[in-house]
């Protein structure tokens, strides 16, 4: 006879959920609207979007203030967990997506806006991240996993253009691989230590003395390939210059941020008890995909001829940058990952929208592409601000000073050299050098060169301008610019968070 | 706001260029030759404060930038810095002054301003991440300033500018951070800032290896041999104004550096090294000139003979005594002059005939005898007449080096001996002689725009050579104190024996008189 199972509703501590719910809550609202009185211009769309994410960024804030104050939360049967990484990643997220969200409201109508499904599935796909990264349940990571890649599939693929079905399908594809292998992976642990909660099987482990390495690098080696296809590490990262050029710009950008951090989280809460077990394998690999991920996307960012397909090699050679937090693995590495990643997110997001802003409803008869670095010749002569705004968003993904991402590179080198990988440290700071080629071939372009296109025809660079784009483009500059008057509160925060939740 | 006086110099360049934009194109050379007349009044008064006698850091302002990471906007002047600054906003004026109308002079204007804002910040830091903030950035209006103006190859030109300097400076950055890290272990605390790493000392075998780090950054950026290779492109393609303000300024940022930098914070790694980099320097120097000897355009004569000096100035650098170190700096500001006058007037010549080879001319002496003067008083600044800038800094340099190694200090003076050959050798072909050419008969002589930016350099040029004494002396104190630190930090042997120990002789002095207890 089994006992009555009794739950308190206070056990379970509702309220962790409350920032994943609201953004839920704004999609389905969404879609009874459009079900009720259809035909609604998008602006209605973006507001409620941008409304619910306002309220999701308070519910994040409001979680961050309890966890300063009592620590780690769980609830939900212990499923949800909101500690300072989830906290971070929450706000990156909902941070980036409220940037994102306005570039909706282009001059130039596309396709995928005019359905209220878009916004939908991209609260959804919030949602789904949000779930990613607040807890450490297997399952949960998976549930979010899916939930997020395949609203982003759908919201690629709305893009509706020549090459948005093969990116969408790409995407699909690699992503339904990765998935298989994060279960396998998953799986694996779960027979080793009959726990899916990543604390747990850390837990197990330690105590058995890591007694069947063999199968827990089998199932490193599964979730080593998932991560690697979310962060788009070498070799599993060929879906992503495709992808990034089937979808939009904005698309682009967002992608190159988002799903990229809470792949981040977790794969932080996951490597984390690894890298410290001494596994020396798990160093070595990790430690490969570091360096080969940096160096070879850059190289392949230096071939490039089209502005934003360079900038996707450029995208994964950051994340490769990044990942070396994972690797090195302390306080002051892993602060180092969030710090830099809401700087890249300003950088990013800002150099996405500048091409974005510059796309054309059709191809002008010479241009091959897009973004060919041809349609940036002489924009400074064509449309100066746009064209000094672009070189400031290159410069500063190129770490030079005092730029936003330079105080990321410079904290992310910093936590290599404390932590004695001086070599990773040189790496680091060489491939910024071979990255400054790439990013100043575009200023080349832009400032020194003899504009293709007509002189009348510089509207082609603003093309796509509205109010909410130039905003959205307005503070990402600001803050690449004065980033440095930010850097101290910042790392203090990111650091606290870091530190209270014992990464 | 004499407190603040650094910041304003740093500052009010910037903020000058950035009201520029709104500036009508036909004023803006009129706002551009105000805003340097005001920045360089304010170094000058700088100079008139500033109190030659102390040889610690004036003026020093101290504001948290980063804390928690020890980053803070630490800024100050000593004998050595105040004068490179003083030469910096002297030659903005001199360059935005002398500038040819060209279409685009409203940004070229601005692309100055933002320079000297980068380049007086990097003489006034003294946190390293702000001084590697004004060095780093310094590259991105240089860029501009050779790609969009320059030559034709420009593009090639102005890339491998940027980027040998920003991937040596990439690896100085890593050597910055371990120099904080150790702080921090030492201490417990991040710090950047210059003084407080001076007080570290640290054991040989990471020295060697930090020391390494910071003179690759420093050593693109002079440029030493062999990491040259750069510079007779930026300065072939580059505009005037960008070759003048190259070679008077933003190379001795390097030079400065290992001052600044190298000396005092690695002074055993400075002794090791203290040979191979002399030899380097000494190669710089005599190779440089052998190739200058060779060349057909007179911009390059002038380019190569610039690195070839530059070798002296590392030679005196690493002296590793007073006399050496004072020399280079003095050398610095006189090749600042000397350099930045001889580019100034290849232009002359260049705008009037839009060629710089040498077998285009001969004979201007009879067409245009201003200017063979001038041009002939500056030559001879340059290989070091006695009473002019240059001889100075020279002397003291290889003074200082002899007393170090007279072998290798003989190898150096015959460099000096084969850049007089070159340069008279290419006075003689473009001044000398009858006129050749039919296009060079009636070139007009050098007008007032640009004697506005060639006789005071001619009058520091030879004021400074006949009395030196106003700017040697701040700099003795300061470099006397550099010395007696790096004597005081060194732990090896060699060190020791390299680097004098200057209160050694203070000493001697007292024991003399009666207070010989007191001091002990």
């Amino acid at each position: 006879m089994l006992s009555p199972i009794n739950v308190s509703m206070e056990s379970l501590n509702l309220m962790t959920l409350a920032p994943m719910l609201i953004p839920v809550v704004g999609a389905l609202l969404i879609l009874v609207i459009d079900i009720v009185k259809g035909g609604l211009h998008k602006s209605l769309y973006v507001v409620l979007s941008l409304l619910f994410l306002a309220m999701d960024f308070a519910a994040v804030a409001d979680a961050s203030g309890i966890f300063m104050q009592d620590g780690t939360i769980l609830g939900v049967f212990d499923v949800m967990l909101v500690d300072g990484l989830a906290i971070l990643a929450q706000f990156i997220i909902v941070g980036a997506s409220m940037l994102f969200i306005p570039l909706a409201l282009t001059h130039k109508r596309f396709h995928e806006f005019s359905y209220p499904e878009f916004f939908a599935l991209f609260l959804f796909m919030i949602a789904g991240f949000q779930f990613m990264v607040a807890t450490d349940n297997l399952i949960l990571v998976f549930v979010g996993l899916e939930t997020s890649s395949l609203a982003l599939y759908t919201l690629i693929a709305m893009h509706n253009r020549e090459k948005s079905f093969e990116a969408a399908v790409k995407y699909f594809t690699m992503g339904a691989l990765a998935a298989g292998f994060f279960s396998f992976g998953a799986m694996v642990f779960y027979a080793l230590t009959g726990s899916v909660e990543i604390n747990k099987i850390a837990l197990v482990l330690a105590a058995n003395g890591y007694a069947d390495i063999g199968f827990v690098l089998v199932g490193v080696a599964f979730f080593l390939a998932a991560f690697g296809f979310k962060l788009s590490l070498v070799p599993f990262h060929t879906w992503a210059p495709d992808v990034y050029e089937g979808s939009s710009a904005a698309m682009a950008g967002y992608m190159s941020i988002v799903p990229k951090i809470a792949a981040f989280v977790v794969a932080m809460r996951f490597f984390e008890f690894l890298v410290h077990s001494d596994i020396v394998w798990l160093d070595i690999v990790l430690y490969a995909f570091v360096v080969i991920t940096m160096t070879a996307s850059n190289m392949w960012a230096l071939v490039q001829t089209d502005v934003k397909r360079m900038l996707a090699y450029s995208s994964i050679s950051h994340a490769g940058f990044v990942m070396a937090a994972i690797l090195i693995g302390t306080t002051q590495a892993n602060s180092a990952l969030f710090l830099y990643w809401i700087l890249f997110s300003f950088t990013n997001l800002g150099s996405f929208s500048m091409l974005w802003m510059s796309r054309q409803k059709h191809l002008a008869a010479h241009q091959s592409s897009d973004h060919s670095y041809d349609k940036f010749a002489g924009m400074i002569k064509t449309a100066p601000v746009a064209a000094l705004i672009m070189g400031l968003f290159m410069l500063s993904l190129a770490g030079v000073p005092p730029f936003a991402l330079f105080w990321g590179k410079l904290y992310m080198i910093s936590s290599a050299v404390t932590n004695g990988y001086t070599i990773l440290a040189l790496i680091m700071a060489l491939n910024s050098a071979i990255a400054g080629y790439y990013y100043l071939k575009l200023i080349v372009y832009m400032f020194m060169k003899e504009p293709v296109i007509d002189a009348k025809s510089g509207q082609v660079y603003v093309s796509n301008a509205t109010l909410a784009l130039k905003t959205i483009i307005g503070i990402a500059a600001i803050g690449t610019i004065f980033a440095f008057i930010a850097i101290n509160p910042l790392l203090e925060f990111v650091t606290a968070f870091v530190y209270h939740s014992g990464y | 706001m004499l407190d603040h006086i650094l910041s304003i110099l740093i500052f009010f360049p910037a903020l000058a260029a950035v009201f520029g934009f709104m500036i009508q194109k036909e004023s803006m050379r009129a706002y551009g030759v105000s805003v340097a007349a005001i920045e360089f009044g304010l170094a000058l008064w700088l100079w008139y404060v500033f109190d030659g006698n102390v040889s610690g850091m004036q003026f020093m302002e101290n504001f948290p930038l980063v804390p928690s990471f020890g980053i803070n906007y630490i800024l100050g002047v000593d004998g050595i810095s105040v004068f490179i600054i003083i030469l910096s906003a002297f030659f903005t004026l001199l360059g935005i002054g002398s500038l040819t109308d060209t279409p685009k002079v409203k940004y070229m204007i601005i692309t100055l301003l933002f320079l000297q804002m980068t380049m007086v910040g990097v003489f006034a830091a003294l946190d390293a991440i702000v001084f590697y903030i004004f060095w780093e950035l310094s590259l991105v209006p240089m860029l501009y300033i050779i790609g969009a103006w320059g030559g034709p190859l420009r593009i090639y030109a102005s890339i491998k500018f940027f980027l040998y300097t920003f991937a040596g400076s990439l690896v100085m950055l890593v050597g910055m951070l371990f120099m904080a890290y150790f702080y921090y272990q030492a201490t417990g605390a991040w710090s950047f800032a210059l003084l407080d790493w001076y007080r570290l000392i640290l054991p040989e075998s990471f020295q060697l290896w930090l020391f390494a780090a910071f003179f690759l950054g420093f050593a693109i950026k002079v440029p030493m041999f062999p990491f040259h290779t750069w510079l007779p492109y930026a300065h072939g393609q580059a505009p005037t104004i960008g070759s003048v303000i190259l070679a008077a300024i933003l190379l001795k940022m390097g030079t400065y550096a290992f001052v600044r930098f190298s000396l005092p914070l690695f002074p055993d790694a400075s002794a090791f090294f203290m040979i191979p980099i002399a030899v380097l320097a000494i190669i710089m120097v005599i190779y440089t000139a052998m190739v200058a000897y060779a060349q057909k355009d007179i911009k390059q004569v002038v380019a190569y003979s610039s690195i070839s000096h530059m070798g002296i100035i590392i030679l005196g650098t690493f002296a590793l005594n007073v006399e050496g170190i004072s020399g280079s700096i003095f050398l610095m500001l006189g090749h600042g002059v000397v350099a930045g006058a001889l580019f100034l007037l290849v232009g002359v010549i260049y705008d009037r005939r839009h060629t710089k080879l040498m077998s285009e001319f001969g004979g201007l002496a009879h067409v245009m005898p201003r200017y063979a003067a001038i041009f002939g008083i500056m030559m001879m600044a340059s290989v070091g007449m006695p009473l002019t800038i240059n001889f100075v800094g020279e002397f003291l340099s290889l003074l200082g080096f002899y007393q170090q190694s007279h072998i290798l200090t003989l190898l150096a003076g015959t460099g000096i001996i084969v850049g007089a050959i070159y340069m008279l050798a290419a006075y003689k072909k473009a001044f000398f002689g009858e006129v050749t050419n039919e296009k060079n008969k009636d070139l007009p002589d050098v007008n007032k725009k640009e004697l506005f930016g060639l006789i005071p350099l001619v009058i520091v040029a030879i004021w400074l050579g006949v009395y030196p004494k106003p700017v040697l002396e701040p700099i003795n104190n300061s470099v006397k104190s550099i010395v007696q630190l790096m004597h005081n930090k060194s732990t090896t042997e060699l060190a020791k024996e390299r680097i004098p120990n200057l209160i050694k002789e203070k000493v001697i002095v007292i024991k003399k008189t009666v207070i010989e207890e007191e001091v002990r």
